[in-house]
């Protein structure tokens, strides 16, 4: 029964993909998670300037992740990408507690957005394995999340470089 | 037309831009691909899609290298209007850059090249560098000529980066291709620069001698332009250069042939060996004969060549000419270079050929080419002295087929051959008379003068002859006139009998009172004082022995020949033109003045191309020659000023030459409307001025800021007179410490303001470094005055009486003095208010003016005073007595200056 359901499933949905966004300051990890999910393994990076968008499939589903660079320069251009986003991927360097408030404010002001009503929310504590990281509950209490109401939300502990909290993420 | 017409009105579609963007977003590749296929369709035939420029460059990172190489496409057409958007792609080139496939990293490196987006060349920077360093060639010779373009764009960049050190290392490669492309960047890097960045060592020579036979054709061009720079050592290795590149003579392509000829004219400079330099020329000969078997566009460029060719080394192809010859069915273009190059090929050994060949040419149908024909003949004739009398033959034969133009041709040569060989063919004078009627044109007239004025005493008749031309000497042109009374003249003087002396008296009246053409009054005038003083010394000086004169009509100038033999097989030696004198290299001439090691002197000497106004600011020197967007080195104003200075200059001068204002460069001192402690540094004067007619701005800017201030411009707020700029703002960057002058042309009647009316300009000016800055300038109203107010004194009357009196208006200003009355009048004369009448009342005089504002609206004036005594009585009559406030501002203001 649960094979004629996935074929049913990917007949529907062919190669449609969701499409997902992954935002959060600069140096917070955004590109080092899409690889980590895509390839598994971890790569080094640079800044991203611009973009990277890669298919990751994940329990039989297709996801479309969207990579946006984090440097100031690049936010206010975010938005050309928010149409059309089912998910959004919220990543906050738990180890970089000075920029936490900026961090919020860009969060909140995503939130803010029109185009996104719909979309799912999850974020990603990320960096745990660095020393004096701030755990999920903190990071809620920082990027004051309780104050989120009509949406879906959720936070995951993460550390991309070793891979843990990622798919748990996806699972929810 | 029908009713169905209505469908045309009611669709049903959302419009092109919103569907393409959907189509863009959507989930399914192929559909996407298909959007992005209509965007470039789009965008090809000319519709702007540039606000998709977010939605393409999200298709951007596909395996697809179809999809690919059409967004790439997209984005070097269009980065360039969305400059902060264009960074979104930054990510993807690097990305591109790195790809494991060779034709996308070289796809990637070329298109970051042609994005030139000043913002994201920085990041590019990185990719570039790895590409230089790429294992594949096809990568490597990409990149080269992406250094050159990235060096257009900020130079600076290029050689932080130590991108020229790369580039000199490719000349190293081991792959042709790369090498020539490397040697392509330079050459082009060079040229935008004034360092010398590129110098061919010996090694290098050798390095590029040997890609040179295993590169393509056009990168064998690049090498030997190259090549032609290098200045060889001693004679030795110039041989051993030309050694190496002579195979290239027999190559197909006609460009690597132009180049090597010109690297191998390079080099011969330096050879001493005769027996070498001869069998060069042996060499060099065949292959451009080939050329002329090409297309006649082909043989045009290459017959431009030979021309400089021809000029530096007449012996290559002097057994060749022959080929030279034209075929019936050459375009008239080529027919005319071969003419050009016939003559300089013509010798005592070719001349019988060449003659013949001259005379066919002159009987065919094509006007200008038997003018050039006939020409021709007479230039041979002056070249080759042994040849002159065979020339003169054909002439007298060409004359007898009793062609209009041909004759009138031939008449022309002859003059030059008679001042060539004075006293030699003197015999064919009495033919030449025989076809005086058919002269209808300035120069065979002018010439035919010149003959009978100069062999007076040979033709009997030379009196009539000339009194014949004299009957209309009024409607000839000046050329003639000029001819008829030097011959005249000279009549007189060989021959002072009664005839000549009547005619000299006549062509003096004319030539003196009746001409305006000061050449041709000045001359005359000058002969009157001869004769009249002295007829002998006159007889020296008109009749003086004259030089030998050559044959150097199109002959250049061996500076010039030099460098257009430099640049053979460019355009420069198409057009006979330095490079410099049509290529204008805007980007690096504003670099090269800051440097401060660029001479000069070329930029003067071409400044009518008017290259930009941005290079101006830089080197002031040359700014004089770019009137009226003029930035002149202004003096400062000084703070008290009398506020018509330019009305002072032009009314004072006895002599009113209007052309005065233009003459002097700097202007007058202009009063300040926003001075520096307002503007943060920024100080301007301005004043409406009228000139020719026309109504200018004239502003001068002073930046004792400490940075240089750009981007000026400006509006004016809506005015009585609707006042507003016709044309952009042109003031150059404005260095620390500099000052410019600029005349704003401006335009009436544009932005009216309603309201009470008033003589106030409010103006903003802002810049890129500064805020808007606002300023009011109470302009003097007798700038409108149109130079057409002149009237009649009749009309004067009427247009009096027509108004009713209701429409006067009068004001005293007790403390003018109206001093000398011609002074005064040519001084509101000046300022378009024209004297009308004057009368005596008393012990007072009144006079009338008249002037008019723009739309016609007349202004009558009636000034009453006592000449030398203070106290001045204006009053004005005029159909808008509302503007009778300004005038009286006016006229204040130009009587008391």
């Amino acid at each position: 029964m649960g094979l004629v359901f996935t074929k049913l499933f990917s007949s529907l949905f062919g190669n449609k993909e969701a499409r997902i966004l992954v935002l959060g300051l600069d140096n917070a990890g955004k590109t080092t998670i899409l690889y980590r999910l895509q390839m598994g393994e971890v790569v080094s990076t640079i800044p991203t300037i611009g973009f990277n968008v890669e298919t990751v499939q994940y329990n039989n589903i297709k996801f479309q992740v969207w990579d946006l660079g984090g440097q100031t320069s690049i936010r206010p251009y975010w938005r050309c990408y928010f149409p059309n986003t089912q998910a959004i991927i919220y990543v906050v360097d738990s180890s970089d507690v000075d920029r936490l408030v900026i961090a919020k404010e860009e969060f909140h002001a995503i939130l803010e957005e029109e185009e996104l009503k719909g979309a799912v929310v999850l974020l990603f504590a990320n960096k745990q394995d660095l020393p004096g990281a701030l755990d999920d509950a903190a990071v809620t209490e920082a990027l004051e999340l309780h104050k989120i109401k009509n949406r879906q939300w959720s936070i995951f502990k993460t550390s991309a470089i070793k891979g843990e909290g990622l798919f748990e993420g996806l699972d929810w | 037309m029908s009713r169905n017409d209505s469908k045309y009105f009611s669709t049903t579609k959302k419009g092109e831009i919103p569907e393409l963007k959907e189509e863009l977003n959507s989930q399914y590749k192929d559909k996407r691909k298909d959007a992005v296929k209509k965007v470039i369709a789009a965008m090809t035939v000319g519709k702007d899609v540039s606000s998709l420029f977010t939605d393409v460059v999200n298709c951007m990172q596909t395996e697809n290298l179809e999809l690919k190489k059409l967004v790439y496409l997209y984005l070097i057409n269009y980065a360039k209007s969305q400059p902060d958007l264009a960074i979104l792609a930054v990510n993807t080139f690097v990305k591109d850059s790195q790809d494991p496939n060779p034709l996308i990293r070289a796809l990637a490196v070329r298109t970051m090249g042609c994005i030139r987006v000043d913002k994201i060349t920085e990041y590019l920077c990185d990719p570039l560098q790895r590409c230089l360093k790429d294992d594949d060639p096809y990568v490597r010779k990409t990149a080269a000529i992406c250094v050159a373009k990235l060096y257009d764009i900020n130079a600076e960049l290029v050689e932080d980066r130590g991108f020229l050190d790369s580039l000199k290392d490719l000349i190293s490669d081991n792959n042709p291709m790369v090498v020539a492309n490397a040697v392509a960047a330079l050459a082009e890097i060079q040229d935008n620069s004034s360092r010398p960045i590129f110098e061919l060592t010996s090694t290098t020579l050798t390095k590029l001698l040997t890609a040179l036979n295993e590169c393509t054709e056009w990168g064998q061009v690049f090498i030997l332009d190259a090549l032609s720079r290098y200045k060889a050592a001693d004679a030795r290795e110039a041989e051993n250069i030309v050694e190496r590149v002579t195979p290239r003579l027999q190559h197909a392509n006609c460009a690597v042939v132009l180049s090597s000829v010109k690297m191998i004219l390079q080099q011969m400079e330096l050879i001493t060996s005769t027996d070498v330099v001869r069998n060069l020329c042996k060499k060099m000969a065949p292959p451009l004969v080939t050329l002329l078997s090409a297309e006649p566009e082909i043989q045009y460029v290459a017959l431009r060549n030979i021309n400089l060719i021809v000029q530096r080394r007449p012996t290559i192809l002097a057994h060749e000419i022959k080929v030279f010859f034209c075929k019936y069915n050459d375009p008239i273009y080529v027919k005319m270079e071969k003419l050009e190059i016939m003559i300089k090929l013509a010798s005592d050994r070719n001349i019988d050929q060449v003659l013949l060949e001259f005379k066919e040419y002159a009987t065919e149908v094509d006007v200008d080419f038997v003018r050039k024909a006939v020409r021709a003949i007479g230039r041979c004739a002056i070249k080759l002295e042994r040849a002159a009398e065979r020339c003169i033959s054909v002439l007298l034969e060409l004359i007898k087929i009793k062609v209009n133009y041909v004759v009138q041709e031939a008449i022309i040569v002859i003059k030059d051959i008679f001042r060539r060989y004075p006293n030699t063919y003197e015999s064919i004078i009495a033919t030449l008379c025989e076809n005086l009627d058919t002269l209808d044109e300035p120069e065979a007239k002018a010439s035919m003068i010149w003959i009978i004025g100069e062999y007076a005493e040979r033709i009997d008749n030379a009196d009539e002859l000339l009194e014949s031309f004299l009957e209309n000497f009024p409607e000839e042109p000046a050329q003639v006139q000029l001819q008829l009374l030097t011959a005249t003249v000279k009549l007189f003087l060989k021959k002072p009998t009664e005839g000549p002396q009547q005619m000299i008296q006549v062509v003096l009246n004319n030539a003196t009172a009746e001409t305006d053409n000061p050449d041709l009054r000045d001359r005359a005038y000058i002969y009157w004082r001869l004769l009249s003083t002295d007829p002998e010394a006159a007889k020296d000086v008109v009749l003086a022995e004259k030089p030998v004169i050559t044959d150097d009509s199109n002959q250049l100038d061996p500076s010039l020949l030099d460098e257009l033999l430099v640049n053979i097989a460019t355009l420069s030696s198409v057009y006979h033109k330095p490079p410099d004198a049509f290529v204008t290299r805007t980007h690096s001439l504003a670099q090269k003045t800051e440097d401060g090691d660029y001479p000069e002197g070329d930029e003067i000497g071409y400044s009518e191309s008017h290259a930009n106004p941005a290079n101006g600011a830089a080197s002031p020197p040359s700014s004089s020659y770019s009137v009226p967007a003029s930035v002149a080195p202004a003096s400062p104003p000084p703070s008290a000023l009398v506020p018509d200075l330019l009305g002072d200059l032009m009314g004072m001068d006895d002599s009113v030459v209007p052309l005065d204002q233009t003459a002097t460069p700097a202007g007058p001192a202009l009063p300040i409307v926003l001075p520096a402690s307002t503007g943060q540094g920024l100080q301007i004067s301005a004043q409406l001025t009228r000139q020719d007619g026309q109504i200018f701005y004239s502003m001068l800017f002073e930046n004792s800021t400490q940075v240089p201030l750009d981007g000026f411009m400006i509006q004016f707020n809506k005015n009585t007179f609707g006042l507003a700029a016709a044309g952009p703002l042109q003031v150059p960057q404005l260095q620390p410490g500099t000052s410019t002058r600029t005349l704003l042309p401006m335009v009436l009647f544009q932005n009216m303001s309603q309201g009470p009316p008033n003589s106030l300009l409010q103006v903003a000016v802002k810049n890129n470094q500064q805020p808007m800055w606002y300023f009011n300038d109470k302009f003097s109203f007798h700038v409108l005055f149109t130079e057409d107010g002149k009237m009649e004194r009749s009309t004067f009357l009427e247009t009096w009486r027509s108004l009713p009196d209701s429409n006067e208006v009068s004001k005293d200003f007790p403390d003018i003095v109206v001093g000398g009355v011609d002074v005064t009048l040519d001084l509101l004369a000046a300022s378009n208010v024209f004297f009308i009448a004057k009368r005596k009342n008393a012990n007072q005089d009144v006079f009338y003016f008249s002037a008019k504002i723009p739309r016609g609206t007349p202004l009558l004036v009636e000034l009453t005073t006592v000449v030398g005594n203070p106290g001045v009585k204006c009053a004005i009559k005029t159909p808008s007595p509302e503007m009778s406030a300004f005038f009286f501002e006016a006229i204040e203001t130009l009587l008391r200056s």
